[in-house]
């Protein structure tokens, strides 16, 4: 077999070809991997010139933003706002990519305490305890949602996001079929069940509940667990409540429910197969929180449907709740121009402008004159939701935001594990006990990371 | 007139002392060979780096060098790793075979003579137009429990309300490989037919003078010719379905519970959602390892370019 290289070739020109690869080869990965991490300290800026803003909800609440920021730049002139809508469920990824590259992250983004704590864990964001203080901001905004971005960082004081609103969970139902039915309000867990019983004809296409089974279908799972069993918090010390006795009992009644009240088809809904289930058909009741009212509303008119929050025990009991993430604004801590960024967050939570957006997403504004409004009272299920909010008597069970792995423990590891719940290749405790280790774990890594 | 063709077909003028420099052809591949550096060898040696370092964006106090670490934990102790590559390898073969089969068949059909030729042919290769999101939603809405097939089936007595395909792990496969088979077929067909044109017809006249039928001559003479282009269709066909990605996570999302997720998917759901990207990272050297193995293997079974026709 004769040789492969020419033999003519000498070997000092392998050599140099060889350099040349590694020299070309490290030149590009140097010029790669050269650009900074999203964390570079940036700068005040002279309060003028261009900032970006990334919108959390692009879609839904791109008009509503797009009006917020016209009247913005006709009472700041010299600022311009570069408005970019990220979809909902890519926002996270958005960000981590942005900040990994080292490049282009807004000045400001929306963003929820969902994934709050990851993106402080990357440094990515400025803490804005100062300016809210010194503004005189803090005073205007709602205590309980500062204390849930505080309490999702956990690094003492320190505030690292502007609450623009929060979400509650509501159950919608349709008044028309119940009225037509002669059922009343499913105020209580035992008026629950029975309607969805009564409304289901599964031979006339009429189902009496849809629930969510794919893509985000855990938080709603616990949102029925604990609003059921009423267990007031997420922790009890280290170990979570998750598989508490009462919690499983609770997550079976839940998913009995599956292809007994609910369509099979359910078994893959995300939010919007849900909500288009809902209002596409014939089905009596839809848990999900105030941010799709507009969409139920559309459907079957404000006659047609009503919320109500989660069910209780009892007929006028005290309701339990998990948190829903707070929507706000955050500055980001690469933005070379903060100063006309922050004007712009301390103008999207003005009161005239709060109240506006929330009227327009149908959710609860973190400005306290907002809660005031008019249209709160005009709008049942976010004044029930208010309402069920500010009772003392109300419980508030905190999903545990602070850890950088629930993103990861409540969807890419568990969904699955839910769907083959449904499917019933598993057992509600078997599903809570995988489900309670893997929370465990990621708080006690957490609370090792503190120490 | 004759000065003009003269100045044309003059040879080119060679430099006045001497050849080309060497370093020349070098310079003239330098940009060719600079792109593929920085488009090809990079992102491959990057993953090849990540896939020895544990890191995760959200938690940087575990990120560090970790040896062979992930490939032990991939091949030990991750049960879902050989679940997903067994359903990648099932996926394959499914799908590629299938597609072989319908496109060759089409392929045959389209190359007869007959009245609205042009029209079938525009008809065949038309899915192979749609992107792959866009055939998932096509074939979402196909599917869908309110206005998709099976509630029209179930107006009509055939079946229940409420259900759809893809929400049934006894159904979900084949309901994908349907969708996926819509879009690939057009691609063996287009090929196939390609390679059918270049076939002789003397040699058809020839065996039908020594009595040969149809199947014989389809036996003996189109498909020895077609060898090559059916092997090499069918495994840049593997590949691609190996690594698909854009057809099942907006048709299934790798559910229900998980029994539709690829290796790839798994790679993606690893790194994306989970954050995990130096385990993604391995993953994903892991699949191109087997994908080259594969590869190699079945070019060398095929005897692919080998003179046997």
């Amino acid at each position: 077999m004769s040789s492969r290289i020419p033999r003519r070739t000498p070997r000092r020109t392998l050599a140099r070809g060889a350099a040349a690869v590694l020299t070309a080869l490290t030149l590009a990965a140097t010029a790669t991997a050269c650009g900074d991490d999203g964390t570079s300290s940036g700068g005040e800026g002279d309060g003028t010139g261009t900032i970006t803003f990334w919108d959390n909800n692009g879609g839904p609440r791109t008009d509503i933003w797009n009006e917020i920021i016209e009247a913005f730049e006709a009472e700041n002139p010299d600022i311009d706002v570069e408005y970019v809508g990220v979809p909902i469920s890519e926002v996270q990824s958005k960000y981590d990519a942005a900040i990994q590259g080292g490049e282009g992250l807004p000045d400001v983004g929306g963003l929820s305490t969902a994934y709050l704590s990851n993106l402080v864990a990357q440094g990515a964001l400025d803490p804005v305890t100062d300016r809210l203080a010194e503004s005189g901001l803090e005073e205007t905004l709602m205590p309980n949602m500062l204390e849930s971005i505080r309490t999702t960082v956990g690094e003492g004081d320190e505030v690292y996001q502007v609450p623009t609103s929060a979400n509650q969970g509501v159950l919608w139902y349709r008044t028309d079929l119940f009225d037509a039915a002669g059922l009343r309000p499913p105020a209580t867990w035992d008026a629950f069940f029975a309607a969805a019983d009564e409304l289901t004809d599964r031979g006339a296409n009429r189902f009496g509940f849809t629930l969510r089974g794919g893509e985000g279908s855990i938080a709603q799972a616990l949102d029925m667990m604990y609003a059921q069993s009423g267990i007031d918090s997420f922790w009890d010390g280290d170990t979570t409540t998750v598989n508490d006795p009462a919690n499983v009992e609770a997550l079976r009644n839940y998913v009995d429910l599956y292809n007994t009240v609910t369509p099979e088809a359910d078994l893959n809904n995300d939010f919007t197969n849900m909500v288009a289930t809902f209002t596409g058909g014939e089905v009596g009741m839809l848990q999900h929180n105030l941010g799709s009212y507009a969409d139920h509303v559309a459907a079957f008119g404000e006659d047609g449907v009503a919320g109500l929050p989660m069910p209780t025990s009892e007929e006028g009991g005290p309701h339990t709740f998990v948190s829903n993430p707070v929507d706000g604004l955050g500055l980001f801590r690469s933005s070379d121009n903060k100063e006309a960024a922050w004007r712009f967050i301390e103008f999207a939570v003005s009161h005239e402008m709060n109240s506006r957006w929330n009227e327009s997403a149908g959710q609860i504004p973190s400005n306290l004159q907002a809660l005031e409004d008019p249209w709160i009272a005009e709008a049942p299920p976010t004044r029930a939701a208010v309402e069920a909010l500010s009772d003392e008597n109300t419980t508030i069970v905190d999903l545990p935001y602070h850890l950088p792995d629930w993103n990861n423990i409540s969807k890419a590891d568990t969904e699955p594990n839910f769907q083959r719940l449904l499917l019933g290749e598993m057992s509600a405790q078997e599903f809570a006990d995988d489900l309670a280790e893997r929370l465990d774990e990621a708080q006690a890594e957490w609370q090792e990371q503190r120490r | 007139m004759a000065d003009a063709v003269k100045e044309r077909t003059r040879p080119p003028r060679r430099r006045r002392g001497g050849s080309t420099p060497r370093s020349l052809p070098y310079l003239l591949l330098a940009p060719a060979g600079l792109l593929m550096l920085g488009f090809i060898a990079y992102p491959m040696l990057s993953v090849l780096y990540y896939s020895l370092q544990d890191y995760n964006v959200t938690k940087p106090w575990r990120n560090g060098f970790a040896g062979l670490d992930n490939f032990r934990q991939i091949l030990t102790d991750d049960p879902f790793f050989w679940d997903t590559l067994a359903f990648s390898a099932r996926w394959v073969v499914v799908e590629v075979g299938l597609q072989l089969i319908f496109g060759l068949i089409l392929a045959l059909l389209i190359n007869q003579t007959f009245i609205g030729r042009g029209l079938a042919r525009a008809l065949v290769f038309s899915p192979w137009a749609v992107s792959g999101v866009l055939t998932s939603t096509i074939w979402l809405l196909i599917y869908n429990p309110s206005t998709g097939v099976s509630r029209y089936l179930a107006d009509a007595g055939i079946g229940e309300y409420g259900t759809s395909v893809l929400a049934d792990t006894g159904t979900v496969f084949w309901g994908a490989v349907l969708a996926e088979l819509w879009r690939g077929v057009p691609f063996f067909a287009i090929l196939i037919l390609a390679d059918l044109q270049s076939v002789s017809k003397d040699l058809y006249e020839a065996a039908s003078v020594d009595g040969a039928g149809r199947l014989r001559q389809f036996w003996h003479i189109t498909l020895p010719h077609l060898k090559d282009a059916i092997v090499l269709s069918t495994l840049l066909r593997a590949v691609w379905e190996f690594n698909n990605v854009d057809l099942l996570y907006t048709l299934t999302n790798g559910g229900p519970a998980g029994v539709t997720t690829t290796l790839p998917l798994y790679v993606a759901q690893t790194g994306i959602e989970g954050n995990e990207f130096g385990y993604a990272a391995a993953l994903t050297t892991v699949a191109f390892v087997i994908l080259l193995f594969c590869s190699i293997l079945y070019l060398r079974l095929s005897k692919f370019g080998g003179d046997d026709k």
